[in-house]
């Protein structure tokens, strides 16, 4: 082994100190500013909702949760498929219904336009493949929404709303379709609500 | 130890007159004064404070309500702050392995500040981005120390970004851009080693980059990949072995393990290669060329290197076991098969004790 270079001889370890923790911080910071502009500029979307089960894991207890909008049928989507297997985006239009929940209307592999009464949702990239199957099966893309972390031994709360199928999300979505969970509630009454910081 | 060893060894060689006394006490001091000496205590402090960064990421999984979260960045920010200070002021008064053991807390932290704001925006589907975001930020600090533990703790993190890429499904490497990646953060990871001279977390990287290979293969049992990684494997093997290679010196200076693990590449392909050969004559025809793939690698690196010598002695072993079985063993049954297996033994112990007793002479001759 050459052993230790000479440059690290001379290095004061202060200056080290100073490098990494400043850009370690502005790490940090710009995760949680570009997180929370989402929710101070995101528009409102009320989507309902479905516990499926809490579970343990390094970042603590979260509910996995599931929206009518998991699912997308083939028939909305325009602008074709991708015709091989690819690591694809879903956009989707979302259109509030009377029941003033939001729904899937479109859905496309490509960017959709903005309008005054839809929002366009951007799923996580997800693996594609084409099935051969006609008509193609259903969609079942990600939104980045898909958990609640919840404090340690809240995870059953949520849960009990599964049965009553009553748990609706508020969640914010930005101008580049990218979402972020404002509010969760069961039978309109409002359990957690998401602070900007 | 080796140094219980040494030590004893350094006494007889006194004590038969071979070395005088005083040469003996300078190796030994020499010995000791160097700093990637294994200690208990630095190892035990290492520990400590790996103890300490679980107990730190625990408690930002418990998710208090208790604290707002703005102030639980701010604790998690301060302490990053906090160890990188300390650990640089220790450094700075030359107690390495206190800073060592703070620097390992400084990474951790920044690791639960990651987390911490996954869970505080509630954050998915983006565990490889943090575990990567993690990776990068243990570097910065490995190069910036020229610190040997963070180059650890950095090897660590790229085998938990391959393993997170497995715990969302199998990925499929054709299309998911991450899997590829991998090779890429070893290759950081032996620049780092190199430069921070941290010597034994080397093999977590070459390790890692087999443990890729063979989940490409898997991915992909195709008979050009095995023959490619058979190719690939031997020609970086004479590359670093062969003292005419260009490579050569660099790859002596990494110590036994460029031509051990291109070594088990290129095994790998073989074996890889006869599980999917049709018909037994071409799975005898690849044994035959795993036997001499063994001695070529005893012959021209074996004298060196012990270990690829014992890797090219068990592979020998196990591949007359595998052909005799697979030629004999279903008309002999049980009990021929351990007759089998006894002379096959015989036969490679026969043959290891010829090459290690011509080893030794010829390691006598050059000295």
């Amino acid at each position: 082994m050459s052993g230790v270079l000479p440059v690290a001889r001379w290095r004061n370890p202060f200056v080290a100190a100073l490098v990494v923790a400043a850009l370690q911080t502005a790490v940090l910071g710009y995760m949680i500013e570009s997180r929370a502009s989402i929710l101070r500029n995101g528009k409102d979307v009320l989507l309902r909702s479905a516990p499926i089960d809490p579970r343990d894991l390094l970042r603590g207890e979260y509910v996995i949760l599931t929206y009518d909008i998991s699912r997308i049928s083939p028939d909305i989507v325009t602008g074709g498929l991708p015709e091989g297997a690819a690591k694809a985006e879903l956009f989707v239009r979302l259109k509030q219904q009377p029941d003033s929940f939001w729904g899937p209307v479109e859905a496309s592999f490509s960017p959709l336009a903005q309008t005054t009464d839809s929002i366009v949702i951007r799923s996580l990239p997800f693996s594609y493949y084409p099935s051969p199957g006609a008509p193609p099966p259903a969609l079942y893309p990600n939104f980045g929404i898909e958990r609640y972390y919840v404090p340690e031994g809240e995870g059953r709360v949520l849960e009990t709303a599964r049965s009553a199928h009553a748990l609706s999300v508020n969640v914010r979505v930005d101008t580049d379709g990218r979402a972020q969970i404002r509010q969760v509630s069961i039978d309109g009454a409002q359990v957690y609500e998401e602070p900007l910081y | 130890m080796y140094r219980g060893r040494m030590e004893r060894d350094l006494k007889r060689w006194v004590d038969l007159g071979l070395l005088p006394q005083s040469s003996a006490s300078a190796i030994l001091a020499e010995y000791d004064s160097r700093e990637s000496t294994f200690s208990v205590g630095r190892v035990l402090l290492a520990l400590a404070a790996l103890l300490l960064s679980a107990s730190l990421l625990l408690l930002v999984a418990a998710n208090w309500e208790a604290l707002p979260r703005l102030a639980r960045v701010a604790g998690v920010v301060l302490l990053i702050w906090l160890f990188h200070v300390l650990a640089a002021y220790f450094l700075g008064r030359g107690a390495k392995a206190v800073g060592a053991a703070l620097l390992i807390l400084g990474t951790m932290s920044f690791g639960a500040g990651v987390a911490l704001v996954g869970q505080m925006y509630h954050l998915s589907g983006d565990a490889a981005d943090a575990m990567l975001l993690w990776f990068a930020g243990a570097c910065l600090s490995a190069a910036a120390f020229a610190s040997a533990a963070v180059t650890t703790i950095a090897a660590c993190l790229a085998w938990a970004f391959l393993i997170t890429l497995y715990e969302g499904g199998d990925p499929v490497p054709a299309i998911e851009s991450y899997f590829w990646l991998v090779p890429v953060l070893a290759v950081i990871v032996l620049t780092l080693v190199r430069y921070t001279d941290a010597g034994r977390a080397r093999h977590l990287a070459y390790l890692l980059c087999v443990a890729w290979l063979g989940a490409l293969y898997v991915d992909n049992p195709e008979i050009w990949l095995a023959i490619a990684f058979f190719a690939a494997g031997f020609v970086a093997f004479l590359l670093a072995s062969l003292p005419r290679s260009p490579l050569y010196r660099l790859a002596s200076e990494a110590g036994s393990a460029p031509p051990f693990y291109s070594f088990a590449v290129a095994v790998m392909g073989l074996v890889a290669l006869q599980s999917e050969a049709g018909g037994a004559w071409a799975e005898t025809a690849i044994g035959v060329g795993l036997l001499a793939l063994a001695l070529v690698g005893i012959g021209l690196a074996g004298a060196r290197n012990g270990t690829v010598r014992y890797l090219a002695y068990a592979v020998f072993a196990a591949e007359i076991l595998y052909l005799a079985f697979e030629t004999l063993g279903s008309i002999l049954g049980t009990s021929g098969f351990f007759l089998i297996a006894g002379v096959v033994v015989a036969l490679v112990a026969w043959l290891v004790i010829r090459v290690e007793r011509r080893l030794g002479r010829v390691g006598e001759a050059s000295q």
